[in-house]
Protein backbone atom coordinates (compact mmCIF):
# COMPACT_ATOMS: atom_id res chain seq x y z
CA UNK A 1 0.00 0.00 0.00
CA UNK A 2 0.78 3.72 -0.47
CA UNK A 3 2.46 5.30 2.46
CA UNK A 4 -0.38 7.84 2.73
CA UNK A 5 -3.20 5.30 3.38
CA UNK A 6 -1.22 4.37 6.27
CA UNK A 7 -1.33 7.80 7.80
CA UNK A 8 -5.43 8.02 6.70
CA UNK A 9 -5.61 4.49 8.66
CA UNK A 10 -3.87 5.95 11.10
CA UNK A 11 -5.76 9.18 11.53
CA UNK A 12 -9.02 7.69 11.42
CA UNK A 13 -7.52 5.33 14.33
CA UNK A 14 -6.70 8.05 16.39
CA UNK A 15 -9.74 9.78 16.15
CA UNK A 16 -11.67 6.65 16.63
CA UNK A 17 -9.69 6.03 20.18
CA UNK A 18 -10.21 9.94 20.90
CA UNK A 19 -13.61 9.69 20.74
CA UNK A 20 -14.24 6.76 22.95
CA UNK A 21 -11.94 7.99 25.68
CA UNK A 22 -14.41 11.36 25.94
CA UNK A 23 -16.92 9.20 25.68
CA UNK A 24 -15.96 7.24 28.80
CA UNK A 25 -14.05 10.27 30.70
CA UNK A 26 -17.54 12.04 29.77
CA UNK A 27 -19.75 9.05 31.49
CA UNK A 28 -17.46 9.19 34.43
CA UNK A 29 -18.18 12.69 35.08
CA UNK A 30 -21.63 12.49 35.17
CA UNK A 31 -21.16 11.27 38.76
CA UNK A 32 -23.12 8.58 40.70
CA UNK A 33 -25.24 9.27 43.84
CA UNK A 34 -23.92 6.54 46.45
CA UNK A 35 -27.03 5.10 49.06
CA UNK A 36 -25.77 3.80 52.17
CA UNK A 37 -26.28 0.68 54.16
CA UNK A 38 -30.19 -0.62 53.17
CA UNK A 39 -31.30 -4.20 52.49
CA UNK A 40 -28.54 -6.06 50.14
CA UNK A 41 -26.85 -2.85 49.48
CA UNK B 1 -40.81 32.12 66.10
CA UNK B 2 -42.18 30.41 64.03
CA UNK B 3 -39.97 27.45 62.70
CA UNK B 4 -39.09 27.67 58.39
CA UNK B 5 -41.52 25.65 56.28
CA UNK B 6 -39.64 22.75 54.94
CA UNK B 7 -41.07 23.79 51.64
CA UNK B 8 -39.16 26.89 51.54
CA UNK B 9 -35.73 25.18 52.06
CA UNK B 10 -34.18 24.76 48.45
CA UNK B 11 -34.55 22.18 46.26
CA UNK B 12 -31.44 20.57 43.68
CA UNK B 13 -30.45 17.58 42.23
CA UNK B 14 -28.15 15.56 43.33
CA UNK B 15 -25.97 15.00 39.87
CA UNK B 16 -26.24 19.02 39.53
CA UNK B 17 -23.08 18.60 41.87
CA UNK B 18 -20.80 16.70 40.20
CA UNK B 19 -18.12 18.72 39.15
CA UNK B 20 -18.74 21.59 41.20
CA UNK B 21 -15.46 23.01 42.69
CA UNK B 22 -14.28 22.42 46.80
CA UNK B 23 -13.08 25.78 47.84
CA UNK B 24 -11.75 26.29 51.17
CA UNK B 25 -12.79 29.37 53.14
CA UNK B 26 -9.05 30.97 52.28
CA UNK B 27 -9.56 30.51 49.10
CA UNK B 28 -7.89 27.73 47.74
CA UNK B 29 -9.52 25.60 44.82
CA UNK B 30 -8.93 21.94 46.61
CA UNK B 31 -10.99 19.71 44.30
CA UNK B 32 -14.44 18.62 42.34
CA UNK B 33 -17.13 17.11 43.53
CA UNK B 34 -17.38 13.73 42.23
CA UNK B 35 -20.01 11.75 43.37
CA UNK B 36 -22.77 12.34 46.23
CA UNK B 37 -23.32 10.00 49.15
CA UNK B 38 -26.29 9.74 51.03
CA UNK B 39 -27.50 7.31 53.85
CA UNK B 40 -30.32 5.36 53.21
CA UNK B 41 -31.35 5.23 56.50
CA UNK B 42 -32.80 8.55 56.80
CA UNK B 43 -31.59 10.04 53.92
CA UNK B 44 -29.34 12.63 54.64
CA UNK B 45 -26.48 13.30 52.71
CA UNK B 46 -23.04 11.53 54.22
CA UNK B 47 -20.35 13.16 52.21
CA UNK B 48 -18.97 13.42 48.87
CA UNK B 49 -16.12 11.57 47.18
CA UNK B 50 -13.61 13.78 45.26
CA UNK B 51 -11.77 13.91 41.87
CA UNK B 52 -8.78 16.23 40.55
CA UNK B 53 -9.75 19.38 38.05
CA UNK B 54 -9.53 18.65 34.22
CA UNK B 55 -11.07 16.44 31.62
CA UNK B 56 -8.75 12.93 32.57
CA UNK B 57 -8.20 13.68 36.12
CA UNK B 58 -8.79 10.78 38.48
CA UNK B 59 -10.72 10.00 41.55
CA UNK B 60 -8.62 11.54 44.42
CA UNK B 61 -8.08 9.00 47.77
CA UNK B 62 -9.61 11.18 50.01
CA UNK B 63 -13.41 12.18 50.44
CA UNK B 64 -15.19 14.94 51.82
CA UNK B 65 -18.17 13.96 54.98
CA UNK B 66 -20.87 16.38 55.06
CA UNK B 67 -19.71 17.66 59.14
CA UNK B 68 -16.77 19.33 57.13
CA UNK B 69 -18.81 21.47 54.55
CA UNK B 70 -19.53 25.02 55.34
CA UNK B 71 -22.24 25.76 52.75
CA UNK B 72 -23.26 24.42 49.54
CA UNK B 73 -23.66 27.21 46.97
CA UNK B 74 -24.39 27.60 43.21
CA UNK B 75 -21.14 27.46 42.00
CA UNK B 76 -19.21 25.90 44.54
CA UNK B 77 -19.00 23.71 47.76
CA UNK B 78 -16.84 25.44 50.61
CA UNK B 79 -15.42 23.71 53.13
CA UNK B 80 -13.49 24.53 56.32
CA UNK B 81 -10.14 23.24 56.21
CA UNK B 82 -8.48 20.38 54.11
CA UNK B 83 -7.76 18.90 57.32
CA UNK B 84 -11.34 17.68 57.90
CA UNK B 85 -10.76 15.35 54.86
CA UNK B 86 -11.15 11.82 55.25
CA UNK B 87 -9.90 8.27 53.40
CA UNK B 88 -12.65 8.06 50.55
CA UNK B 89 -12.70 3.85 52.02
CA UNK B 90 -13.73 5.76 55.42
CA UNK B 91 -16.61 7.62 53.75
CA UNK B 92 -17.76 4.93 51.05
CA UNK B 93 -16.05 2.04 50.36
CA UNK B 94 -15.19 0.83 46.75
CA UNK B 95 -17.62 -2.38 47.30
CA UNK B 96 -20.43 -0.46 48.67
CA UNK B 97 -20.07 2.42 45.87
CA UNK B 98 -19.98 0.48 42.96
CA UNK B 99 -23.08 -1.26 43.90
CA UNK B 100 -24.67 1.54 45.53
CA UNK B 101 -25.43 3.35 42.97
CA UNK B 102 -28.84 4.36 42.58
CA UNK B 103 -28.70 5.89 38.95
CA UNK B 104 -30.34 3.95 36.51
CA UNK B 105 -32.09 1.14 39.37
CA UNK B 106 -35.41 0.27 38.97
CA UNK B 107 -38.01 2.58 41.04
CA UNK B 108 -40.94 -0.29 42.44
CA UNK B 109 -44.17 0.07 45.16
CA UNK B 110 -44.02 -1.77 48.18
CA UNK B 111 -47.27 -3.26 46.04
CA UNK B 112 -45.05 -4.78 43.27
CA UNK B 113 -45.76 -1.78 41.01
CA UNK B 114 -43.22 -0.49 38.28
CA UNK B 115 -42.66 3.25 38.56
CA UNK B 116 -39.77 3.96 36.24
CA UNK B 117 -36.13 4.22 36.36
CA UNK B 118 -33.98 6.73 38.46
CA UNK B 119 -32.52 9.57 36.53
CA UNK B 120 -31.29 12.00 39.41
CA UNK B 121 -31.72 11.93 43.30
CA UNK B 122 -33.62 15.06 44.49
CA UNK B 123 -31.92 16.99 47.41
CA UNK B 124 -33.41 19.53 49.96
CA UNK B 125 -31.25 22.22 51.65
CA UNK B 126 -31.64 22.78 55.41
CA UNK B 127 -29.66 22.46 57.46
CA UNK B 128 -28.26 19.33 56.39
CA UNK B 129 -28.99 18.15 52.46
CA UNK B 130 -31.60 15.22 52.65
CA UNK B 131 -33.01 12.95 49.71
CA UNK B 132 -36.86 13.47 49.82
CA UNK B 133 -36.90 11.98 46.48
CA UNK B 134 -36.36 10.68 42.90
CA UNK B 135 -36.81 12.10 39.46
CA UNK B 136 -37.56 9.00 37.18
CA UNK B 137 -38.58 8.26 33.45
CA UNK B 138 -41.58 7.33 34.51
CA UNK B 139 -43.03 3.84 33.33
CA UNK B 140 -46.16 2.74 31.83
CA UNK B 141 -47.46 1.86 35.41
CA UNK B 142 -47.39 5.48 36.33
CA UNK B 143 -49.28 6.49 33.17
CA UNK B 144 -46.48 9.48 31.92
CA UNK B 145 -44.59 6.58 30.16
CA UNK B 146 -41.28 7.87 29.24
CA UNK B 147 -41.87 11.63 30.87
CA UNK B 148 -39.66 12.77 33.47
CA UNK B 149 -41.33 13.16 37.10
CA UNK B 150 -40.64 13.56 40.47
CA UNK B 151 -41.84 11.09 43.31
CA UNK B 152 -41.54 11.72 46.95
CA UNK B 153 -39.77 9.12 49.55
CA UNK B 154 -40.33 8.72 52.98
CA UNK B 155 -37.74 10.08 55.60
CA UNK B 156 -36.40 6.23 55.49
CA UNK B 157 -35.07 5.45 51.70
CA UNK B 158 -35.51 1.76 51.24
CA UNK B 159 -32.80 0.05 49.18
CA UNK B 160 -32.60 -3.41 47.92
CA UNK B 161 -30.29 -4.48 45.08
CA UNK B 162 -31.02 -3.15 41.79
CA UNK B 163 -34.56 -2.11 43.02
CA UNK B 164 -35.77 1.04 45.15
CA UNK B 165 -38.97 0.05 46.65
CA UNK B 166 -41.30 3.05 47.62
CA UNK B 167 -44.81 3.02 49.42
CA UNK B 168 -47.74 2.37 46.99
CA UNK B 169 -49.08 6.01 48.29
CA UNK B 170 -46.02 7.33 46.70
CA UNK B 171 -47.96 7.41 43.20
CA UNK B 172 -50.23 9.77 43.97
CA UNK B 173 -47.52 12.68 44.55
CA UNK B 174 -46.17 12.58 41.48
CA UNK B 175 -45.06 16.57 40.42
CA UNK B 176 -43.81 16.94 37.40
CA UNK B 177 -41.96 20.25 38.41
CA UNK B 178 -39.29 20.65 40.82
CA UNK B 179 -40.57 23.99 41.73
CA UNK B 180 -44.01 22.17 43.12
CA UNK B 181 -42.34 19.09 44.45
CA UNK B 182 -41.31 20.21 48.43
CA UNK B 183 -45.36 20.63 49.24
CA UNK B 184 -45.79 17.17 47.44
CA UNK B 185 -42.72 15.54 49.91
CA UNK B 186 -44.43 17.41 53.31
CA UNK B 187 -48.26 15.90 51.92
CA UNK B 188 -46.78 12.55 51.37
CA UNK B 189 -44.73 12.61 54.56
CA UNK B 190 -47.29 13.55 56.40
CA UNK B 191 -49.96 11.27 54.96
CA UNK B 192 -47.50 8.51 55.90
CA UNK B 193 -47.32 9.75 59.96
CA UNK B 194 -50.71 9.93 59.95
CA UNK B 195 -51.33 6.52 58.86
CA UNK B 196 -48.72 4.99 61.30
CA UNK B 197 -50.33 7.13 64.34
CA UNK B 198 -53.60 5.60 63.08
CA UNK B 199 -51.85 1.86 63.14
CA UNK B 200 -50.61 2.69 66.96
CA UNK B 201 -53.85 3.79 68.23
CA UNK B 202 -55.31 0.73 66.77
Amino acid sequence: MDWWVWVILAVIVLVVLLTLAVLVQRRRRRGRVIGLGGGDR
Amino acid sequence: MIPPSPTSAILLRARELAGRPVVTLGGELEAEIKDVVFESDGGPVAGFTLRNEGLFSRARKDALPWRAVHGVGRDAVMIRDVEQLVPAEELAPKKVARKGNVLDDRVLTDSGRELGTVLDVVLQGGAGLDVVGYEIEASEGLGTAGRRVFIPLPDTVAVSGENLIVPASAAEFVSEDLSGFGAAVDEFRSRLREGRDEGEQN
